[in-house]
């Protein structure tokens, strides 16, 4: 499976269908309308998450939309973390999809608990129902009043309702609030449990030496497995020790050659491929200018190495693992130990960054298959070095731009193609016939046919290069590559037509107000007004135009979805400012969209002034932090996040603050040096 | 195996693990102290950060007998500490993981520096690695620390 837009639309749509589902627990005294709310007779409102925390903060924003339409009080609302079963079959999170996914079924699941204990009172009072307000958890009719706690045995007896009427947004009283995160008590007393803190009874820690294993020795507790060779001990300093110490020679790796690579996507994007998008003809163009951009390859290294434990019984597993795909590691793991997935569980912990990485079950199959051969539940912890040796990386992308300028000066032809590899990292890459199809190329080159600017000829393409090293999802998936040489090849135009960057392309959005760009599932909605806005108020906010710094521009809108803006300001070399305007629609917890901006920024500018991966004879040639730095406190810039709410639906905001803050810095080192540089990481 | 006399929270514990064993995994594995977290292993993302007598250190590079006699504070021998109130007061953690070693890199900071400068606060805290970006939140949280 690659992922493509389209599978997180399909995951969206079977979470959709399986969401309230009525069942009493008759005689008990919790009320348990649907599998997402339990209600004690203490009023305890206990709220399901179903997606995975790795620090975008689902575990807050998705039970506030739950409480509020269920009218909870906010203080008695505790959360659990769902395990995949029959209620939750589609528990992947990925693709910033979490928000906009949730949104309608979680009101609805709310709605129709609050409208259970309203009917329980009413029909208690002998009143109307219409008569009855919910507020903070007590339902009030006249002199009437009970707390939802004393109304749940009676709710519970009641059908659950299929369209429970749904507040209007001025009704909401949790959405919108800034919200502290529920789990911030234990991440500062350090109770918050990541997946490398699972601790279970009789539990061995294994480290692997991993690779193709020619050769090796074997010693005392050090166990051959598909992976290479385990070796297992009482502790993880032990068990690292036991592995270093291990006799074994690998089979060299597949060749590969970043450097070699980089080349040749350049001449295949060159080249052309599949076409995604065509409208218009560039005969009128008089002259052109054209660039080629390289997105290299990196690694996610979130601060938890990759970990998982396992305690695989002879007729049943048991999982504990930080992963962003729990149904994909209860399927596959079932499969690998030839069991029912129902014999299954999966038990979804705290995640220490995820960052796409954790959509692949690379760790938990190793650890389950380790825990059968040692008969013995197993932690399997990788090293630094592991997790950047064996990462499932961001995959490099070459970007062939070609501007069509006409006899009056106006940008009158774009040509954008994209050579790049789709994933191959969690399941085969699509067939060469898939890979024929538009919608397909569309899914693996966002950024690319949505460009948003109204330019009379446009042609868009992307060509799939096959390689040898693992690659995978990436935060903002395939956005940050295209978006980088889209945004800094407009600011070239600009540049070459002598016009303001902002000016200019407030120019090219003018036209019709919404398009559409892609088919099928690939299709995406541009609203230009709502770009527009944006643009604005970045450049107001920033004071663009103003002398004293210098400062790039770079604007996107994040999969048909999130419409965004920034200004970078430079104060020589030093990244002193970002100005971020954004609408991801409405915001349920404006401190986390903003929490979401400022960290997307600073994992940007990783990516955008730091490190990058490179191939040498199959092998990655950094291993650690030391050899892949990353953004530090004192290369944090100012951020000023501007929201704007231009949809009354929200969006989720984990991805979208990524992928236009690299060409918005490279568009400012251009203003402060005149020197235009279209390869990543940028020189300050 | 030899056995080593630790204080941690105030605690003296008696450990039996190898001397090379790092104090980030006597904490995490012997005693069952989780909130210290491996990141590295090389002293470089400063997730396990615990303080000894007051001053920072890189738990994954002190061994079981350097650490011997030592006296150590993780972030479960901190209790409602400024700092603390400080990170849930500016909503700083994001995935979480990092902020323990945040946290005590910071209460180390500012028993140097009470009011930290931004340079300051740039020096001290660019030695912990956030990969969700908590950095302005975190800056913020310091200045609104009351000692």
């Amino acid at each position: 499976m690659t992922t493509t837009r389209r599978d997180f639309l399909k995951i969206t749509a079977l979470t959709t269908g399986a969401l309230v589902i009525g069942f009493d627990l008759e005689g008990s005294t919790t009320f348990h309308p649907n599998a997402w709310i339990a209600i004690d007779s203490d009023g305890i409102v206990t709220l399901t998450v179903g997606k995975t925390e790795m620090g975008q903060g689902v575990r807050t924003s998705l039970p506030m939309i739950l409480a509020d339409e269920l009218d909870a009080d906010w203080s008695k609302v505790r959360i659990v973390q769902a395990s995949p079963s029959n209620d939750f079959k589609r528990l992947g999170t990925g693709g910033s999809w979490s928000i906009g996914g949730g949104w309608m079924p979680l009101r609805t699941a709310g709605a129709a608990a609050r409208e259970m204990l309203v009917t329980a009172a009413a029909t208690k009072w002998g009143v109307d129902a219409a008569s009855c307000v919910t507020r903070a958890g007590v339902v009030t009719s006249g002199k009437h009043r009970a707390t939802y706690g004393e109304l749940v045995a009676a709710a519970a007896k009641l059908p659950v309702p299929d369209k429970p009427k749904l507040k209007e947004a001025s009704e909401f009283r949790i959405i919108g609030q800034r919200k502290k995160r529920l789990d911030a008590p234990q991440i500062v007393n350090g109770s918050a449990k990541y997946g490398i803190d699972i601790r279970v009874p009789n539990m061995r820690y294994a480290s692997v030496a991993r690779g193709n294993v020619k050769r090796w020795k074997p010693v005392e507790n050090a166990f051959a497995i598909s992976t290479g060779v385990a070796f297992v001990a009482k502790n993880s300093w032990a068990a690292m020790k036991g592995r270093d110490a291990l006799d074994i020679e690998f089979e060299p790796a597949p060749p590969f050659d970043s450097g070699e690579h980089a080349k040749r996507l350049e001449a295949a994007a060159r080249a052309g491929g599949v076409v995604t998008r065509k409208e218009g003809n560039g005969e009128q163009a008089t002259r052109h200018i054209e660039a080629v951009y390289q997105y290299p390859f990196y690694v996610h290294a979130p601060i938890e190495p990759m970990n998982c434990v396992a305690h695989v019984h002879h007729d049943r597993a048991e999982i504990w693992a930080p992963t962003q795909a729990p149904n994909t590691v209860q399927d596959r793991v079932a499969k690998q130990l030839n069991l029912d997935p129902s014999r299954v569980t999966v038990h979804v912990t705290l995640v220490g960054g995820g960052f796409g990485r954790r959509l692949g079950a690379d760790y938990a199959l190793e650890a389950a298959e380790l825990s059968k051969a040692i008969d013995a539940p197993v932690q399997v912890l990788w090293t630094r070095e592991d997790d950047m040796q064996h990462g499932y990386f961001q995959g490099a992308s070459a970007h062939y731009l070609r501007a069509g300028i006409d006899s009056d000066g106006r940008l009158a032809a774009w040509t954008h193609t994209k050579a790049g590899s789709p994933h191959n990292a969690r399941g085969p890459e699509p067939s060469a016939d898939e890979l024929k199809s538009p919608e397909t190329a569309q899914g693996l080159s966002w950024g690319v046919y949505d460009i948003p600017y109204a330019i009379p000829s446009i042609e868009t393409g992307y060509v799939p290069i096959s390689i040898p090293v693992k690659h995978g999802p990436w935060r903002a998936v395939f956005a940050p590559g295209s978006v980088f040489a889209r945004e800094s090849f407009i600011d070239e135009i600009a540049h070459e037509l002598q016009k303001d960057p902002v000016a200019f392309r407030l120019e090219l959005l003018k036209g019709e107000d919404v398009i559409h760009a892609g088919d099928g599932d690939s299709k995406l909605e541009i609203d230009r007004r709502r770009l527009r806005r944006v643009i604005e108020l970045a450049a107001e906010k920033s004071k663009w135009g103003t002398p004293g710094r210098a400062r790039g521009f770079a604007c996107n809108v994040y999969d048909g979805s999130t419409h965004i803006a920034y200004v970078v300001e430079l104060n020589g070399s030093r990244i002193e400012r970002v100005v971020a305007a954004v609408d991801c629609g409405l915001a349920i917890n404006p401190s986390g969209i903003e929490q979401q901006v400022e960290g997307g920024i600073i994992w940007a500018l990783s990516q955008a002034t730091k490190s990058s991966i490179t191939f040498r004879d199959g092998v990655p040639q950094q291993r650690t932090i030391a050899d892949y730095d990353v953004a530090r406190m004192r290369d944090t810039p100012a951020i000023e996040v501007h929201l704007v709410a231009g949809d009354p639906n929200p969006f989720g905001m984990g991805e979208p603050p990524v992928p236009p803050l690299a060409p918005a810095l490279a568009n400012a080192i251009f203003a402060a040096t005149g020197k235009r540089q279209r390869s990543l990481p940028l020189a300050l | 195996m030899p056995q080593h006399a630790i204080t941690i929270n105030g605690k003296r514990q008696l450990v039996d693990v190898d001397d090379d064993m790092p104090l980030l995994w006597v904490l995490r594995d012997a005693l069952g102290l989780t909130g210290t977290k491996f990141g590295c292993g090389q002293g470089i993302c400063g997730a396990c950060t615990v303080l000894r007598d007051g001053e920072a250190v890189r738990s994954c590079q002190i061994s079981a007998v350097d650490a011997a006699g030592n006296r150590f504070t993780t972030i479960e021998g901190l209790s409602n500490h400024p700092c603390q109130r400080a990170w849930i007061e500016e909503d700083v953690a994001q995935c979480g993981y990092c902020q323990a070693g945040m946290i005590l890199t910071a209460c180390a900071l500012l028993r140097e520096h009470p009011k930290p400068t931004d340079q300051q606060i740039d020096d001290a805290m660019s030695e912990v690695i956030c990969r969700c970006g908590t950095y302005p939140r975190i800056r913020k949280a310091i200045k609104a620390v009351k000692l």
